[in-house]
């Protein structure tokens, strides 16, 4: 396998002030400051093949849009090395940046009193796509995104999903053969969410792109990557597929009962499971992965029970335990 | 050549943009024409009590006057909305974008806010001004013109080394409104002849903050009132302004923290 990205060891360190709160703190900052520093990565290295669809997992202020930043040349490493196609991102070569794109969801790059369209055309003149590769692309990417009846519309009017949909096919026109994605998900429904998870898992299949996302609703990673990095304070904490990370860190499974009757057993369910929900006649319990089997035939044995589904545990619980310790 | 289809694309682009909004277009218009009106107005006022001011007569001031505006317009129409917008990009962290993109970052910040109006009507009058005052000279002829023209973009070219020197500041201290303040009055001051100028002063504002040269150099070039040796020294401060602002602005954006979003 080709590699696309490669990490080596990489830095990135925040310089700022100190400002103490208050009019007084901000005249007395005119003066004097101090400074302070924050680390935002401590030395990641990580490598991604061609083709690949990782994802970016970890809380706000973990280092992830930071790497991302550094990796499509926004920002400066403090020290470290990074390739990405071979290229050195922060030397911003023209040949690296006509092969890559960046999305973020909380940034707008389409003119915004203006249809999408006139955006697709000028990054056709930006990217120098040739007129039959751009109206080829387009159309694929209308057919996928299901856009064709919103490019006309001035992007001020579009709802946030839909102007997710257009960013994204702005970004896709080149064809690059990177795509980094920053929060694509962020502020829309679960509707729209699912809808752009589709998408980009078949774009990825269809185009074989090679894309890095960040994100911090788990079902984006959970739909759409095989591998998943896990970051927190600016290390990485795990890197590997999304099943082994829930074999390993989710040691228990859930127990969904519904009872036929009310039940008044000594004791309560405590004996069976700790207790997540308890709503009349339907209880939600979490017990130990180890003796699933025996517990199970234990409540089916001592409990009046009508319905008994064992699910495993979401994949926010696991990592929300892997942050917690 | 490249950048020069992409400028056209981008023009139209922000055109399409600008006539959302038409009214705006003519207020602007009309504003331009009212504070180039009270320049004309302050210099007659001037000129009542004397013949010249440092060598310059009344018809002379006009194509002075008359090429701030000139010169005003061609930055609006190539650079000068886009330092106005820089520090919004920086506070907000769509700086972003045109760090990307396969252009280099000082032209698509240009290119994206190119804009037609904002220095319109204060163009027209320019031009009519400059026009007037030659109809009232005694010599020119077609060559001077030329050169008048060369001359304007040499001046062009020391305001945006001038302003990505300022602008470059923008990198570190995040905030940019005062900074184009300064850039504001450089083109307001540049209104009065060089020639007022002596001793320390001449040198201050040839060299250092260029004010002299602007608007006195294409309009001493009209009107008749220049040498040589003067007219090379202001196209060595034209290339030496470029290119120090470009080095510095390359040097000053490796400081861009983005905005974490």
């Amino acid at each position: 396998m080709t590699i696309s990205i490669q990490v080596h060891k990489l830095t990135k360190t925040y310089e700022y002030f100190k400002k103490e709160p208050g009019l007084a703190g901000s005249l007395k900052s005119l003066f004097w400051r101090e400074k302070l520093y924050n680390e935002a990565i401590k030395g990641i290295s990580f490598e991604i093949g061609e083709g690949e669809l990782v994802g970016f997992l970890g809380p706000n202020g973990a280092g992830k849009t930071t790497t991302l930043k550094i990796l499509s040349g926004i920002l400066y490493p403090t020290s470290g090395e990074a390739k990405v196609l071979g290229y050195t991102p922060w030397k911003r070569e023209p040949a690296y940046q006509r092969q890559f794109s960046i999305v973020m969801g909380q940034k707008n790059q389409l003119w915004w009193d203006l249809p999408a369209q006139e955006s697709f055309i000028l990054n056709r003149d930006i990217y120098e796509i040739d007129p039959k590769t751009y109206s080829h692309n387009l159309g694929e990417l209308t057919e996928l995104f299901d856009i064709k009846d919103i490019i006309d519309v001035p992007v001020r009017k579009l709802s946030l999903g839909q102007r997710m949909k257009c960013e994204l096919a702005a970004a896709l026109l080149h064809s690059p053969k990177v795509l980094f994605l920053d929060e694509p998900t962020i502020g829309l429904d679960i509707i729209s969410q699912e809808k752009i998870r589709n998408y980009l898992k078949e774009y990825n299949k269809l185009k074989k792109t090679t894309v890095l996302l960040t994100s911090h609703y788990m079902r984006d990673v959970e739909r759409l990557c095989n591998r998943v990095v896990v970051i927190n304070n600016g290390r990485i904490i795990y890197d590997g597929s999304v099943d082994d990370l829930m074999h390993s860190y989710a040691d228990h499974k859930v127990i969904r009962l519904r009872f036929s009757h009310e039940y008044k057993g000594d004791g309560g369910l405590d004996k069976y499971g700790e207790v997540i929900e308890r709503n009349g006649l339907s209880v939600v319990l979490k017990t130990s992965k180890v003796d699933i089997a025996r517990s199970t035939a234990r409540m089916l044995n001592e409990l009046p029970v009508e319905d008994l589904s064992v699910e495993e545990v979401e994949i926010e619980e696991v990592i929300k335990k892997i942050f917690t310790g | 050549m490249r950048y020069l289809k992409l400028y056209r694309v981008f023009l139209f682009q922000n055109l399409k943009e600008d006539m959302i909004y038409r009214s705006n277009f003519m207020t602007l218009v009309i504003m331009d024409i009212g504070f180039v009106g009270i320049s004309v107005i302050l210099f007659k006022i001037i000129y009542s009590h004397v013949n010249t001011i440092a060598g310059w007569t009344f018809d002379q001031s006009l194509i002075l006057i008359g090429s701030v505006g000139i010169i005003r317009e061609m930055a609006y129409l190539t650079f000068r909305r886009g330092f106005l917008e820089l520090g919004s990009h920086i506070r907000t962290g769509t700086f972003d974008l045109f760090m990307t993109r396969p252009i280099a970052p000082n032209l698509h910040l240009a290119f994206r806010h190119v804009s037609l109006s904002e220095s319109f009507g204060e163009a027209v009058m320019g031009g009519a001004l400059v026009v007037y005052g030659l109809m009232h000279l005694h010599h020119w002829n077609w060559i001077s013109i030329l050169l008048y023209g060369v001359f304007l973009l040499n001046s062009l070219l020391i305001y945006y080394g001038f302003s990505l020197l300022m602008n470059s500041v923008v990198f570190w201290v995040i905030k940019s409104q005062e900074l184009n303040t300064i850039v504001y009055f450089f083109m307001e001051t540049s209104r009065y002849p060089g020639d007022i100028f002596r001793g320390v002063g001449k040198i201050i504002f040839t060299f250092i903050i260029p004010i002299g040269i602007i608007a006195t150099v294409p309009a001493s070039i009209l009107t008749g009132r220049i040498g040589w040796g003067f007219a090379v020294t202001a196209l060595i401060v034209g290339s030496v302004f470029l290119s120090t602002g470009l080095l510095v602005w390359r040097k000053s954006i490796e400081h861009y923290s983005s905005a974490s979003g």
